[in-house]
């Protein structure tokens, strides 16, 4: 089984696969993608490397039994989606006080806020494969729970339960 | 002589469940009229549809006609729940409902926050 766990950064992705007790190997996607230059160009604006998602499929290819861990998870093959959520002002709180800059922290949050995640786990996947979580009050160990009761199909597919757009 | 006609700036805002519209003024600095797909229907889950986008761009239309606004350009954020191609068919049928009520249509803009930490997503890749 390949499970993608993704969400806009500042979710809580990492933070939760860690303390996820689990058969899957887990693969932080982001830290994979700078180590093995899995990038075409770097956006300057952003400060980030832009994925060659055909050479990260390549570079997953023939691996089942994983866990994918990153904000780009949903773009790639998966059984299941686990898509976390957190209200966007929360969201910004948390990427500030990991210390990224403030415009990155506003148009995650901007992200967060227009679903821009969801709608495109759920166009790609389509409902009955994504599993929604909204982690804005929960603390890591909870989120952790939540995903492997999604992983062992103790819960119900779910999309589109929370409305962040009062942000905007 | 239409020029001294003032420009408008309509910025739809397409989420999973709904749609958001606002016109400010050219600046973007001053919103000059709003709605949400919540005002225009009752079931939540059509908050996001086509109809009520129409619906929305209807009554902003006329509203900010009313106040002197007779041409209009484009900013769509987000890429809606009945995702097919970017901008979303909510806001493809708000474009044309401002249109069909009287507004001139400029620049249309796709300018949806991209997630990014070390790394972001190339460009249309969620399509
Ligand atoms: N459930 C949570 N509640 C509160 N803060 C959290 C939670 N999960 C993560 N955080 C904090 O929020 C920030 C972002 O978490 P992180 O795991 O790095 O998110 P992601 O991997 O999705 O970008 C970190 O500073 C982390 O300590
Ligand atoms: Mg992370």
């Amino acid at each position: 089984m390949r499970v993608a766990v993704t969400g806009t950064p500042g979710t809580g992705k990492t933070t939760a696969t860690e303390l996820l007790d689990t058969d899957l190997d887990v693969v932080h996607l982001n830290d994979a993608i700078e180590e093995e230059e899995l990038y075409t160009e770097v956006d300057e604006a952003r400060d980030s490397k832009v994925a060659d998602l055909e050479a990260v499929r390549e570079w997953l290819d023939g691996r089942d039994n994983v866990l994918v861990e990153s904000h780009l998870a949903h773009l790639l093959d998966a059984d299941r989606v686990v898509v976390l959520r957190c209200a966007p002002g929360e969201l910004e709180r948390r990427l500030v006080e990991r210390g990224e800059p403030a415009a990155k922290a506003r148009e995650n949050a901007e992200s967060e806020a227009l679903d821009v995640i969801l709608s495109e786990s759920v166009r790609v996947h389509g409902e009955r494969n994504v599993y929604e979580i909204d982690a804005t009050d929960r603390d890591p160990g909870g989120v952790a729970d939540e995903i492997a009761a999604a992983i062992a199909g103790d819960r119900d597919p779910s999309a589109g339960d929370v409305d962040f757009t009062d942000y905007l | 002589m239409a020029d001294d006609t003032k420009w408008g700036i309509a910025h739809i805002h397409a989420s999973f469940n709904n749609t958001i519209m606002t016109v400010t003024d050219e600046t973007g600095a001053e919103t000059l009229a709003k709605s949400s797909g919540g005002s225009v229907v009752k079931q939540n889950r059509d908050e996001a549809s086509p109809y009520a986008a129409m619906q929305m761009a209807e009554q902003l239309a006329e509203n900010v006609l009313e106040q002197g606004i007779e041409k209009v350009h484009v900013r769509v954020r987000g890429p809606g729940g009945n995702l097919q191609r970017s901008p979303g068919p909510g806001a493809q049928a708000a474009i044309r409902a401002l249109a069909r009520a009287g507004l001139e249509i400029g620049r249309i803009e796709d300018v949806t926050p991209v997630p990014h930490d070390g790394t972001r997503p190339p460009k249309n890749s969620g399509y």
